[in-house]
Protein backbone atom coordinates (compact mmCIF):
# COMPACT_ATOMS: atom_id res chain seq x y z
CA UNK A 1 0.00 0.00 0.00
CA UNK A 2 1.18 3.69 -0.73
CA UNK A 3 2.11 6.13 2.36
CA UNK A 4 -0.29 7.75 4.24
CA UNK A 5 -1.48 11.37 2.12
CA UNK A 6 0.61 13.77 2.96
CA UNK A 7 0.24 17.61 3.66
CA UNK A 8 1.23 20.18 0.92
CA UNK A 9 4.32 21.94 3.00
CA UNK A 10 5.77 17.92 3.17
CA UNK A 11 4.87 17.39 -0.62
CA UNK A 12 6.25 20.96 -1.85
CA UNK A 13 9.30 19.72 0.60
CA UNK A 14 9.82 16.44 -1.43
CA UNK A 15 9.30 18.07 -4.65
CA UNK A 16 11.96 20.77 -3.90
CA UNK A 17 14.65 17.79 -3.00
CA UNK A 18 13.27 16.19 -6.29
CA UNK A 19 14.08 19.61 -8.20
CA UNK A 20 18.00 18.95 -7.02
CA UNK A 21 17.56 15.32 -8.00
CA UNK A 22 16.72 13.44 -5.16
CA UNK A 23 15.79 10.11 -6.40
CA UNK A 24 14.73 9.13 -2.83
CA UNK A 25 12.27 11.99 -2.53
CA UNK A 26 11.13 11.19 -5.96
CA UNK A 27 10.50 7.96 -4.77
CA UNK A 28 8.70 8.87 -2.03
CA UNK A 29 6.68 11.95 -3.95
CA UNK A 30 5.83 8.61 -5.83
CA UNK A 31 4.68 6.47 -3.05
CA UNK A 32 2.15 9.25 -1.82
CA UNK A 33 0.71 10.76 -4.72
CA UNK A 34 0.28 8.08 -7.55
CA UNK A 35 -2.55 6.45 -6.73
CA UNK A 36 -4.66 9.82 -6.71
CA UNK A 37 -3.16 10.86 -9.65
CA UNK A 38 -3.65 6.97 -11.97
CA UNK A 39 -7.34 7.13 -10.48
CA UNK A 40 -7.59 10.75 -12.07
CA UNK A 41 -5.85 9.23 -15.80
CA UNK A 42 -8.00 6.30 -16.00
CA UNK A 43 -11.08 8.06 -14.73
CA UNK A 44 -10.52 9.75 -18.18
CA UNK A 45 -8.86 7.08 -20.12
CA UNK A 46 -10.61 4.39 -18.64
CA UNK A 47 -8.19 1.89 -21.01
CA UNK A 48 -5.89 0.72 -18.40
CA UNK A 49 -2.32 0.62 -20.68
CA UNK A 50 -2.98 3.77 -21.96
CA UNK A 51 -3.45 5.16 -18.17
CA UNK A 52 -0.01 3.65 -17.53
CA UNK A 53 1.51 4.93 -20.27
CA UNK A 54 0.60 8.49 -19.13
CA UNK A 55 0.86 7.77 -15.64
CA UNK A 56 4.74 7.48 -16.23
CA UNK A 57 4.49 10.05 -18.65
CA UNK A 58 3.19 12.35 -16.14
CA UNK A 59 6.20 11.45 -13.44
CA UNK A 60 9.00 11.66 -16.03
CA UNK A 61 7.72 15.17 -16.77
CA UNK A 62 7.16 15.91 -12.87
CA UNK A 63 11.40 15.07 -12.35
CA UNK A 64 11.94 16.97 -15.05
CA UNK A 65 9.89 20.19 -13.79
CA UNK A 66 10.10 20.01 -10.59
CA UNK A 67 12.03 22.81 -10.42
CA UNK A 68 9.43 24.89 -11.80
CA UNK A 69 6.85 23.84 -9.27
CA UNK A 70 6.10 27.33 -7.09
CA UNK A 71 4.81 27.03 -3.58
CA UNK A 72 3.07 30.42 -4.34
CA UNK A 73 1.40 29.80 -7.36
CA UNK A 74 -0.35 25.93 -6.62
CA UNK A 75 -0.47 23.70 -4.24
CA UNK A 76 1.82 20.51 -4.87
CA UNK A 77 -1.51 18.74 -5.46
CA UNK A 78 -3.28 20.98 -7.70
CA UNK A 79 -0.26 21.12 -9.79
CA UNK A 80 0.58 17.48 -10.29
CA UNK A 81 -2.93 16.53 -10.18
CA UNK A 82 -2.98 19.51 -13.57
CA UNK A 83 -0.49 17.51 -15.31
CA UNK A 84 -1.92 14.40 -15.32
CA UNK A 85 -5.16 15.73 -15.72
CA UNK A 86 -3.76 17.65 -19.15
CA UNK A 87 -1.71 14.73 -20.40
CA UNK A 88 -4.91 12.25 -19.75
CA UNK A 89 -6.87 14.94 -21.84
CA UNK A 90 -4.47 15.61 -24.51
CA UNK A 91 -4.21 11.39 -24.94
CA UNK A 92 -7.60 11.39 -25.15
CA UNK A 93 -7.78 14.38 -27.88
CA UNK A 94 -5.44 12.21 -30.18
CA UNK A 95 -7.47 9.35 -30.34
CA UNK A 96 -9.33 9.07 -33.48
CA UNK A 97 -12.64 8.07 -31.86
CA UNK A 98 -14.16 7.76 -28.34
CA UNK A 99 -17.34 5.60 -27.81
CA UNK A 100 -19.61 7.71 -25.85
CA UNK A 101 -22.08 6.58 -23.29
CA UNK A 102 -24.94 9.47 -22.85
CA UNK A 103 -25.25 11.04 -19.50
CA UNK A 104 -27.05 8.81 -17.83
CA UNK A 105 -25.37 5.68 -18.78
CA UNK A 106 -21.85 7.07 -17.69
CA UNK A 107 -23.50 7.73 -14.35
CA UNK A 108 -24.48 4.22 -13.79
CA UNK A 109 -20.80 3.22 -14.61
CA UNK A 110 -19.32 6.11 -12.82
CA UNK A 111 -19.53 7.36 -9.40
CA UNK A 112 -20.41 10.73 -9.83
CA UNK A 113 -21.67 11.86 -6.31
CA UNK A 114 -19.00 10.71 -3.57
CA UNK A 115 -20.88 9.95 -0.11
CA UNK A 116 -20.92 12.27 2.82
CA UNK A 117 -18.40 9.34 4.61
CA UNK A 118 -15.87 9.49 1.46
CA UNK A 119 -16.23 13.49 2.17
CA UNK A 120 -15.56 13.50 5.99
CA UNK A 121 -11.92 11.90 4.56
CA UNK A 122 -11.71 14.14 1.63
CA UNK A 123 -11.38 17.55 3.81
CA UNK A 124 -13.02 20.94 3.83
CA UNK A 125 -12.83 22.06 0.43
CA UNK A 126 -13.82 18.94 -1.26
CA UNK A 127 -16.87 18.90 0.53
CA UNK A 128 -17.94 22.42 -0.04
CA UNK A 129 -17.10 22.18 -3.83
CA UNK A 130 -19.12 19.20 -4.14
CA UNK A 131 -21.77 20.39 -2.23
CA UNK A 132 -21.79 23.51 -4.41
CA UNK A 133 -21.71 21.29 -7.02
CA UNK A 134 -25.01 19.30 -6.27
CA UNK A 135 -27.00 22.73 -5.68
CA UNK A 136 -26.72 23.25 -9.21
CA UNK A 137 -29.75 22.04 -11.50
CA UNK A 138 -28.99 17.98 -11.99
CA UNK A 139 -28.17 18.44 -15.82
CA UNK A 140 -25.67 21.35 -15.24
CA UNK A 141 -24.03 19.45 -12.90
CA UNK A 142 -23.61 16.06 -14.87
CA UNK A 143 -22.14 18.50 -17.82
CA UNK A 144 -19.66 19.62 -15.35
CA UNK A 145 -19.05 16.13 -13.65
CA UNK A 146 -18.51 14.68 -17.45
CA UNK A 147 -16.20 17.69 -19.05
CA UNK A 148 -14.39 17.40 -15.64
CA UNK A 149 -14.19 14.19 -15.12
CA UNK A 150 -13.82 12.52 -18.66
CA UNK A 151 -12.40 14.95 -20.56
CA UNK A 152 -15.44 15.47 -22.69
CA UNK A 153 -15.83 18.30 -25.34
CA UNK A 154 -18.73 20.63 -25.27
CA UNK A 155 -18.96 19.05 -28.63
CA UNK A 156 -19.21 15.34 -28.03
CA UNK A 157 -21.39 16.45 -24.96
CA UNK A 158 -23.92 18.54 -26.80
CA UNK A 159 -24.16 16.02 -29.53
CA UNK A 160 -24.56 12.84 -26.68
CA UNK A 161 -27.07 15.17 -25.08
CA UNK A 162 -28.87 16.63 -28.31
CA UNK A 163 -28.61 20.07 -27.37
CA UNK A 164 -26.90 22.89 -29.14
CA UNK A 165 -23.68 23.34 -28.20
CA UNK A 166 -24.01 27.40 -27.14
CA UNK A 167 -26.67 25.94 -25.08
CA UNK A 168 -24.27 23.38 -22.96
CA UNK A 169 -21.59 26.15 -22.87
CA UNK A 170 -24.22 28.27 -21.21
CA UNK A 171 -25.21 25.71 -18.56
CA UNK A 172 -21.72 24.40 -17.74
CA UNK A 173 -20.26 28.45 -17.51
CA UNK A 174 -23.23 29.65 -15.31
CA UNK A 175 -22.84 26.92 -13.23
CA UNK A 176 -19.40 26.54 -12.83
CA UNK A 177 -19.71 30.43 -12.23
CA UNK A 178 -22.46 29.66 -9.77
CA UNK A 179 -20.20 27.24 -7.64
CA UNK A 180 -17.50 30.07 -7.88
CA UNK A 181 -19.40 32.26 -6.63
CA UNK A 182 -20.70 30.20 -3.31
CA UNK A 183 -16.88 28.55 -2.78
CA UNK A 184 -16.04 32.38 -2.46
CA UNK A 185 -18.77 32.92 0.34
CA UNK A 186 -20.81 34.82 -1.82
CA UNK A 187 -23.96 33.73 -3.11
CA UNK A 188 -24.98 33.08 -6.83
CA UNK B 1 -21.75 30.26 -33.46
CA UNK B 2 -25.10 28.46 -32.04
CA UNK B 3 -24.59 30.49 -28.62
CA UNK B 4 -26.78 33.47 -28.89
CA UNK B 5 -25.68 36.37 -26.78
CA UNK B 6 -27.99 35.83 -23.83
CA UNK B 7 -26.37 32.74 -23.10
CA UNK B 8 -23.14 33.67 -22.03
CA UNK B 9 -22.51 35.18 -18.31
CA UNK B 10 -22.47 38.70 -18.86
CA UNK B 11 -19.73 39.40 -16.31
CA UNK B 12 -17.56 37.06 -17.89
CA UNK B 13 -14.36 38.25 -19.96
CA UNK B 14 -13.72 35.90 -23.14
CA UNK B 15 -10.42 35.31 -21.57
CA UNK B 16 -12.15 33.96 -18.38
CA UNK B 17 -14.19 31.89 -20.36
CA UNK B 18 -11.27 30.26 -22.41
CA UNK B 19 -9.43 29.93 -18.88
CA UNK B 20 -12.60 27.92 -17.20
CA UNK B 21 -13.46 25.84 -20.44
CA UNK B 22 -9.31 25.05 -20.41
CA UNK B 23 -9.08 24.11 -16.87
CA UNK B 24 -12.77 22.28 -17.04
CA UNK B 25 -10.90 19.95 -19.82
CA UNK B 26 -14.04 21.17 -22.10
CA UNK B 27 -11.71 22.42 -25.76
CA UNK B 28 -11.26 20.36 -28.40
CA UNK B 29 -6.95 19.25 -29.78
CA UNK B 30 -6.87 22.52 -31.43
CA UNK B 31 -7.70 24.96 -28.96
CA UNK B 32 -6.06 23.06 -26.28
CA UNK B 33 -2.73 23.35 -28.39
CA UNK B 34 -3.63 27.05 -28.66
CA UNK B 35 -4.17 27.66 -24.91
CA UNK B 36 -1.17 25.72 -24.43
CA UNK B 37 1.01 28.40 -26.26
CA UNK B 38 -0.45 31.54 -24.68
CA UNK B 39 0.25 29.94 -21.44
CA UNK B 40 4.12 30.27 -22.25
CA UNK B 41 3.72 33.81 -22.98
CA UNK B 42 1.01 35.34 -21.34
CA UNK B 43 1.21 35.48 -17.34
CA UNK B 44 -2.06 37.34 -16.75
CA UNK B 45 -3.81 34.75 -18.92
CA UNK B 46 -1.96 31.88 -17.07
CA UNK B 47 -2.89 33.10 -14.03
CA UNK B 48 -6.37 33.05 -14.77
CA UNK B 49 -6.31 29.26 -15.54
CA UNK B 50 -4.53 28.59 -12.59
CA UNK B 51 -6.95 30.26 -10.40
CA UNK B 52 -9.65 27.88 -12.29
CA UNK B 53 -7.14 25.15 -11.86
CA UNK B 54 -7.11 25.61 -7.85
CA UNK B 55 -11.28 26.07 -7.83
CA UNK B 56 -11.87 22.97 -9.57
CA UNK B 57 -9.15 20.78 -8.19
CA UNK B 58 -10.64 19.25 -5.16
CA UNK B 59 -13.14 17.74 -7.09
CA UNK B 60 -10.28 15.22 -7.91
CA UNK B 61 -10.66 13.64 -4.04
CA UNK B 62 -13.87 12.19 -4.81
CA UNK B 63 -12.48 10.20 -7.68
CA UNK B 64 -11.04 7.08 -5.51
CA UNK B 65 -7.17 6.25 -6.13
CA UNK B 66 -5.80 3.45 -7.90
CA UNK B 67 -2.90 1.83 -7.01
CA UNK B 68 -0.48 1.77 -10.20
CA UNK B 69 0.94 -1.49 -11.16
CA UNK B 70 5.08 -1.53 -10.11
CA UNK B 71 5.66 -1.75 -13.29
CA UNK B 72 5.18 2.26 -13.84
CA UNK B 73 7.89 2.98 -11.88
CA UNK B 74 10.09 0.79 -13.49
CA UNK B 75 9.84 2.78 -16.45
CA UNK B 76 9.78 6.02 -14.30
CA UNK B 77 13.34 5.15 -13.10
CA UNK B 78 14.33 4.01 -16.69
CA UNK B 79 13.75 7.87 -17.93
CA UNK B 80 14.96 9.48 -14.96
CA UNK B 81 18.19 7.59 -13.69
CA UNK B 82 21.41 9.04 -14.37
CA UNK B 83 22.84 7.43 -17.01
CA UNK B 84 25.76 5.01 -16.10
CA UNK B 85 28.88 7.55 -16.39
CA UNK B 86 30.51 5.06 -19.15
CA UNK B 87 27.33 3.61 -21.33
CA UNK B 88 28.63 0.77 -22.50
CA UNK B 89 26.81 0.61 -26.51
CA UNK B 90 26.52 -2.73 -28.23
CA UNK B 91 28.10 -2.92 -31.48
CA UNK B 92 25.05 -4.72 -32.75
CA UNK B 93 22.51 -1.61 -31.88
CA UNK B 94 25.18 0.83 -32.82
CA UNK B 95 25.38 -0.39 -36.80
CA UNK B 96 22.48 1.99 -38.16
CA UNK B 97 22.95 5.17 -38.69
CA UNK B 98 24.97 6.28 -35.71
CA UNK B 99 28.56 5.55 -36.38
CA UNK B 100 28.47 7.69 -39.26
CA UNK B 101 29.30 11.31 -38.19
CA UNK B 102 29.76 12.67 -41.76
CA UNK B 103 25.95 11.17 -41.65
CA UNK B 104 24.77 13.24 -38.75
CA UNK B 105 26.83 15.97 -40.78
CA UNK B 106 25.01 15.61 -43.42
CA UNK B 107 21.30 15.82 -42.00
CA UNK B 108 22.42 18.86 -40.48
CA UNK B 109 23.75 20.34 -43.45
CA UNK B 110 20.73 19.22 -44.97
CA UNK B 111 17.96 20.97 -42.61
CA UNK B 112 20.33 24.33 -42.70
CA UNK B 113 19.86 24.42 -46.41
CA UNK B 114 16.16 24.37 -46.23
CA UNK B 115 14.10 27.37 -46.79
CA UNK B 116 11.26 27.07 -44.62
CA UNK B 117 12.98 25.76 -41.00
CA UNK B 118 11.41 27.20 -37.67
CA UNK B 119 14.32 28.75 -36.04
CA UNK B 120 13.90 30.41 -32.63
CA UNK B 121 15.93 31.48 -30.12
CA UNK B 122 17.39 29.28 -27.59
CA UNK B 123 18.95 31.52 -24.55
CA UNK B 124 20.09 32.88 -22.80
CA UNK B 125 21.30 29.57 -21.44
CA UNK B 126 23.38 30.52 -18.18
CA UNK B 127 26.18 28.67 -19.26
CA UNK B 128 28.42 28.11 -15.97
CA UNK B 129 27.03 31.59 -15.10
CA UNK B 130 28.05 31.86 -11.22
CA UNK B 131 31.71 31.68 -12.55
CA UNK B 132 31.19 34.22 -15.00
CA UNK B 133 29.24 37.05 -13.83
CA UNK B 134 30.59 39.33 -16.36
CA UNK B 135 29.88 37.49 -19.59
CA UNK B 136 26.66 37.90 -21.43
CA UNK B 137 24.06 35.42 -22.01
CA UNK B 138 24.74 33.30 -24.42
CA UNK B 139 22.30 33.27 -27.46
CA UNK B 140 21.88 29.84 -28.97
CA UNK B 141 19.66 29.52 -32.40
CA UNK B 142 18.49 26.45 -33.24
CA UNK B 143 17.20 24.52 -36.50
CA UNK B 144 15.51 21.47 -35.68
CA UNK B 145 14.29 19.59 -39.13
CA UNK B 146 13.76 16.09 -40.63
CA UNK B 147 16.35 15.56 -43.94
CA UNK B 148 13.50 17.08 -46.29
CA UNK B 149 14.25 20.17 -44.33
CA UNK B 150 10.92 20.29 -43.09
CA UNK B 151 10.50 21.89 -39.40
CA UNK B 152 10.06 19.18 -37.20
CA UNK B 153 9.98 21.28 -33.46
CA UNK B 154 10.40 25.05 -32.84
CA UNK B 155 12.11 26.18 -29.62
CA UNK B 156 12.17 28.79 -27.42
CA UNK B 157 13.00 30.15 -23.89
CA UNK B 158 10.78 30.72 -21.81
CA UNK B 159 11.74 33.16 -19.15
CA UNK B 160 8.72 32.15 -16.82
CA UNK B 161 10.23 29.10 -16.41
CA UNK B 162 13.49 29.10 -17.07
CA UNK B 163 13.88 26.37 -19.57
CA UNK B 164 13.68 25.84 -23.17
CA UNK B 165 10.37 25.03 -24.67
CA UNK B 166 10.26 22.92 -27.52
CA UNK B 167 7.34 22.99 -29.55
CA UNK B 168 6.43 20.31 -31.82
CA UNK B 169 5.88 22.36 -35.24
CA UNK B 170 3.69 19.14 -37.27
CA UNK B 171 2.22 16.33 -36.22
CA UNK B 172 3.91 12.77 -35.58
CA UNK B 173 2.04 9.57 -34.81
CA UNK B 174 4.63 7.04 -32.93
CA UNK B 175 2.29 5.24 -31.55
CA UNK B 176 4.30 3.20 -29.44
CA UNK B 177 7.50 4.86 -29.66
CA UNK B 178 9.45 7.50 -28.00
CA UNK B 179 10.55 10.28 -29.44
CA UNK B 180 13.74 11.23 -27.85
CA UNK B 181 16.61 14.35 -28.38
CA UNK B 182 20.37 13.66 -28.25
CA UNK B 183 23.10 16.35 -28.28
CA UNK B 184 26.69 15.31 -30.10
CA UNK B 185 29.56 17.16 -28.96
CA UNK B 186 32.43 16.73 -31.31
CA UNK B 187 33.38 13.47 -31.33
CA UNK B 188 31.75 12.09 -28.37
CA UNK B 189 28.90 9.89 -28.55
CA UNK B 190 25.31 11.47 -28.68
CA UNK B 191 24.09 12.02 -25.20
CA UNK B 192 20.49 12.36 -24.38
CA UNK B 193 18.57 14.79 -23.48
CA UNK B 194 15.53 12.94 -22.52
CA UNK B 195 12.45 11.45 -23.98
CA UNK B 196 10.46 14.42 -25.57
CA UNK B 197 6.73 14.73 -26.61
CA UNK B 198 6.43 15.62 -30.24
CA UNK B 199 2.86 13.25 -30.92
CA UNK B 200 0.85 15.37 -28.87
CA UNK B 201 0.22 19.36 -28.30
CA UNK B 202 1.93 19.59 -24.73
CA UNK B 203 5.02 21.42 -24.98
CA UNK B 204 8.02 19.77 -23.29
CA UNK B 205 10.92 21.55 -21.25
CA UNK B 206 14.31 21.08 -20.93
CA UNK B 207 14.97 22.55 -17.83
CA UNK B 208 18.51 25.26 -18.14
CA UNK B 209 20.27 22.37 -15.93
CA UNK B 210 20.04 19.64 -18.49
CA UNK B 211 21.48 22.61 -21.08
CA UNK B 212 24.51 23.23 -19.15
CA UNK B 213 27.80 23.65 -20.94
CA UNK B 214 26.13 23.02 -24.42
CA UNK B 215 27.86 24.65 -26.90
CA UNK B 216 27.49 26.46 -30.59
CA UNK B 217 28.88 23.45 -33.12
CA UNK B 218 26.93 20.79 -31.31
CA UNK B 219 24.02 18.84 -32.99
CA UNK B 220 20.84 18.35 -31.40
CA UNK B 221 18.98 15.44 -33.09
CA UNK B 222 15.89 13.72 -32.42
CA UNK B 223 15.28 9.93 -33.09
CA UNK B 224 12.37 7.33 -32.61
CA UNK B 225 13.12 5.03 -29.68
CA UNK B 226 11.46 2.27 -28.60
CA UNK B 227 8.54 3.41 -25.33
CA UNK B 228 10.50 5.19 -22.80
CA UNK B 229 13.62 5.64 -24.31
CA UNK B 230 16.36 4.30 -25.75
CA UNK B 231 17.44 0.98 -23.63
CA UNK B 232 21.05 1.29 -24.72
CA UNK B 233 21.85 4.64 -23.63
CA UNK B 234 22.64 5.46 -27.36
CA UNK B 235 20.52 6.26 -29.92
CA UNK B 236 19.06 2.74 -31.53
CA UNK B 237 16.22 4.26 -33.84
CA UNK B 238 15.93 5.98 -36.79
CA UNK B 239 16.91 9.78 -36.71
CA UNK B 240 14.24 12.40 -37.84
CA UNK B 241 15.17 15.58 -37.13
CA UNK B 242 18.58 17.05 -37.07
CA UNK B 243 19.70 20.87 -36.56
CA UNK B 244 23.40 22.79 -35.40
CA UNK B 245 23.10 24.97 -32.48
CA UNK B 246 25.22 28.66 -33.52
CA UNK B 247 25.75 31.51 -31.74
CA UNK B 248 23.87 34.63 -32.26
Amino acid sequence: MTAAPSGPSELAALLARTADGDQSAFRDFYDRTSAKLFGIILRILVERGEAEDVLQEVYVTIWRKAAEFDPARASPVTWTATIARNRAIDRLRARKSRPAAPLDEAAEVRDESPSADALIDTGRDAARIHAALAGLEPRHAAAIRSCYFEGSTYEALAEREGIPVGTLKSWVRRGLMRMKAELAGGTA
Amino acid sequence: MTAPDDMIPQDMTPDDMLAMDFALGALGRDERRAVDVRLRSDPAFRTLVESWQATLSPLDDATAPVLPPASVWHGILAETAPAPATPAPKPAARSSLWNSLALWRGLALAGTAAAAIAIAQIGPIPVASPAAPGAPPQMLVAALAGADGKPLLSAAYDPLRGAVVLTPATQREDTGKSPELWVIEGDAPPRSLGVIDITGPNAHAISSKQLKGLQPGATLAISIEPLGGSPTGLPTGPVVATGKLTAI
